[in-house]
């Protein structure tokens, strides 16, 4: 019979061979029989076929359709058209200037977005450019029944890409208990939990604006200029940057250069300042900081600077919140650290502005020095402490130049290089030596030879 | 009932008739069958649209749809041999279907050597295939033919064997005489001999299809349709798809009347005597159509050496040790 081949020794140990052995022996059909059983069982299982297009499948809410865009929050970053494998959206703008929102303010510069067309018949819907978009214009949407007879509709514009819109869903809610940013909730806690009864701040426009900007210039100042904590001297140490918001203060970046010598200088200086200060504001108003202590609690006291001290950076970058963080960080550390009393009014000498409180500091004045450079010792876990002394590349050059070549490329002449090369090597150190980069070892330097 | 009396040539006219209209229908249902029995045990719907109720027009809409179809004959092929060949396919297939008994009076002609030419002329068809592989002027067609023709001898063994024991069981050729001569239970009885004999027509009757798991001839992926690869429109409904469902119900006929008792009721009690014998037939002929729908879905193609190995070195064997044992049994038992 046929079945002579399959017969296998039955002398094997290991598992598999036994598994092999019992696999090939005579199953005299009734693994025929098995096959049946299954397929007539799948004869009396309702059937789950969904016809379409009578019928339509339950998509879940992650299904990947069309993409749409939300035209208003696309800056033209161009982003996705850069990361787009495909290369299948097309995106044109022009920049134009507005009206400075104030008078005598500078003018704005604005991106418009003339076309933005994506051609679904290139798309292969990676999804890559809904990932890459930092301002959440484009979504993904279920639809996916847009076919055309023609292959140029399947461009999409525009005009039919926002119209997409309407098909995107709701984003998922957030789970129990989960904190929505700009939430009030923790405004509250936070603000329980301040000891010290907190004096309420009522910023006037003039005060805040002068003390703010120069608050925010001279904080950035340090940080600004980087490694040069020296340099900031006795000016910059009546504001002494804090640690804990380094992020809004990189942004305050643009203020350094006039803030230094508005810093340094008398009220004069700072009316130039103040005028300066709102145009580097993206939010609206004259007030900055009265908005800007309508934090999330919403409340426009001193309360919310606190609040915002506290979160350490968990606030969404508004601009001006940061100019009054440094106020009253170092004052709401202090009421962390133990509901310390505020911080001895030392560092009156170089505060530029209002003389200082007993117990708590306005935020026209610095922060406490010593408070802050006791803390700067000691940051927090959130805490970021700028690098001190990054070293810059360009160094005095030590080294003739001139020398530098002639000694490498005789070295490697004599080392048997061929002259083209001798001489490539040569100008690299010449080069080298001039910028003041240190050279690799083995190359031959004038201190060597 | 009715007081007539026809002449010869009436009656004839008449059963040519039933005849063409049976075997197309059968053809149709049976082809319908396939699609949604075929599409339920593979857990889908098959055809929903053509007719509007779970499509039930669907063969009648490609019988249509390929009668309108270009008659394309290739220019190296033998023009003769290439039309003539579906006819030899169906004719025979066609006369299958004489000798079937639906009831105890309904049998288109009852023959005392029913079973002797109901086998002699289901050979016929395997020259059919031979012709329409062999005319196409396509080495792929050739292939296939060869491959039939191969298959389709090897396995008439196994089936005249099986017929042979029923023969020998009944003690007449006459299929009429055969049903009568058939007990409850079915199929079964003689102990072991009719079972085995009803498996082998069955397998044989599968391999004489050319249905999978014996397809090697038409290995739809393989050799796209074998001897019919040339064949387009109507003519390849007759070659192909006609002749194949028309197979498959006269096979389940015959199957039915050799070993599951034809027009019989199932099980021998008084009160089921009232539902007329033809009820009973196409009962058991869907049965046996099942089967052979059942078996396409679950297994896999068998090779073509495996083919011709089980039917020379185990059916055929098989089947005359059987014919051995049945002769054993009618002289002793």
């Amino acid at each position: 019979m046929a079945v002579d081949e399959h017969r296998a020794p039955r002398t094997t140990e290991s598992d598999d061979a036994r598994r092999l052995v019992k696999a090939r022996r005579p199953g005299f059909g009734i693994g025929l029989l098995k096959g049946m059983a299954v397929t007539l069982k799948h004869l009396f299982k309702h059937n789950t076929v969904i016809q379409y297009p009578d019928e339509k499948q339950d998509l879940s809410s992650r299904t990947r359709g069309v993409i749409a865009l939300k035209e208003e929050n696309c800056t033209v970053c161009m982003l996705c058209a850069r990361e787009c494998p495909d290369w299948c959206i097309y995106i044109d703008s022009h920049k134009e200037t507005l009206a400075p929102k104030r008078e005598g303010g500078r003018p704005r510069k604005r991106n418009i977005l003339d076309r933005f067309a994506i051609d679904y018949a290139l798309c292969m819907y990676c999804g890559i450019c809904v990932e890459v978009c930092p301002y959440d214009a484009l979504f993904w949407s279920r639809e996916f029944e847009y076919a055309e007879y023609d292959i140029r509709e399947l461009t999409h514009e525009k005009e039919k890409l926002s119209d997409w819109m309407a098909s995107v869903l709701p984003p998922p809610a957030l789970e129990e208990g989960a904190e929505y940013p700009g939430s009030p909730t923790r405004a509250p806690e936070v603000a329980d939990g301040v000891a010290a009864p907190v004096k309420p701040v009522q910023a006037e426009a003039s005060d805040a604006a002068a003390g703010t900007p120069e608050r925010r210039g001279a904080q950035a100042a340090p940080l600004g200029t980087g490694g040069r904590p020296a340099d900031a001297g006795a000016p910059k140490e009546a504001k002494p940057d804090v640690g804990p918001v380094p992020g809004r203060q990189a942004e305050a970046a643009p203020a350094p250069e006039g803030a230094e010598p508005a810093a340094a200088e008398a009220p004069p200086v700072q009316e130039e300042e103040q005028q300066a200060a709102p145009s580097q504001e993206q939010a609206p108003g004259p007030e900055p900081t009265a908005e800007d202590h309508a934090g999330p609690g919403g409340r426009t006291e001193t309360a919310s600077p606190e609040v915002l001290g506290i979160q350490m950076g968990a606030e969404p970058a508004s601009p001006s919140p940061r100019e009054s963080t440094e106020t009253p960080s170092p004052e709401v550390l202090g009421i962390q650290m133990g509901g310390g009393p505020a911080p001895s009014p030392g560092a009156g000498e170089d505060a530029v502005g209002a003389p200082e409180e007993a117990e708590t500091r306005t935020p026209q004045e610095g922060p406490d020095p010593e408070e802050v450079a006791r803390l700067q010792e000691t940051p927090g876990p959130n805490v970021e402490v700028p690098n001190e002394e990054p070293k810059p590349t360009a160094l005095d050059p030590t080294e003739d130049p001139k020398e530098v070549y002639e000694a490498v490329l005789s070295d490697q002449l004599a080392k048997g290089s061929s002259p083209e090369v001798a001489e490539a090597r040569a100008k690299v150190a010449r080069v080298k030596a001039e910028r003041g980069i240190a050279r690799n070892p083995g190359v031959a330097t004038k201190e060597d030879s | 009932m009715f007081d007539i009396t026809l002449a010869t040539w009436q009656i004839l006219v008449i059963k040519i008739i039933v005849i063409l209209t049976v075997v197309p229908v059968g053809a149709l249902v049976g082809g319908y069958a396939e699609h949604k029995v075929m599409a339920h045990l593979q857990h889908r719907l098959g055809p929903m649209y053509p007719g509007g109720f779970h499509g039930w027009a669907t063969t009648l809409a490609d019988g249509i749809k390929f009668l309108y179809k270009e008659d394309i004959i290739p220019a190296a092929a033998d023009r003769k041999v290439f039309s003539l060949a579906p006819a030899a396919i169906m004719v025979p297939i066609i006369m299958t279907y004489l000798v079937i008994p639906i009831d105890r009076a309904l049998i288109v002609e009852d023959l005392d050597v029913g079973i002797f030419y109901l086998l002699a002329v289901g050979s016929l068809s395997t020259i059919g295939l031979l012709m329409a592989g062999w005319s196409s002027a396509n080495k792929y067609a050739l292939i296939g033919a060869l491959r039939s023709a191969a298959q389709l001898i090897a396995y008439e063994l196994p089936i005249v064997l099986a017929a042979v024991v029923v023969a020998m069981l009944a003690g007449s050729l006459s299929l009429i005489d055969i049903v009568e001569t058939q007990n409850w239970p079915f199929a079964i009885w003689p102990p072991g001999i009719g079972f085995i004999a009803f498996l082998l027509f069955t397998v044989g009757a599968v391999a004489e299809m050319t249905r999978v798991p014996f397809d090697m001839p038409v290995a739809e992926s393989e050799i796209i349709t074998g001897p019919f690869t040339e064949y387009s429109g109507m003519r390849y409904i007759f070659a192909h798809m006609f002749a194949e469902m028309g197979h498959m119900v006269a096979f389940g006929g015959i199957g039915a009347t050799l070993f599951l008792g034809g027009y019989q009721p199932i099980v021998p009690i008084p009160f089921l005597d009232f539902i007329p014998g033809v009820i009973w037939f196409s009962a058991k002929t869907m049965f046996m159509i099942f089967l052979f729908l059942w078996i396409r879905p679950t297994f896999s193609r068998v090779r073509e050496d495996q083919l011709q190995k089980f039917a020379w070195k185990f059916l055929i064997p098989v089947g005359l040790a059987l014919v051995l044992v049945t002769g054993a049994w009618v002289l002793y038992v």
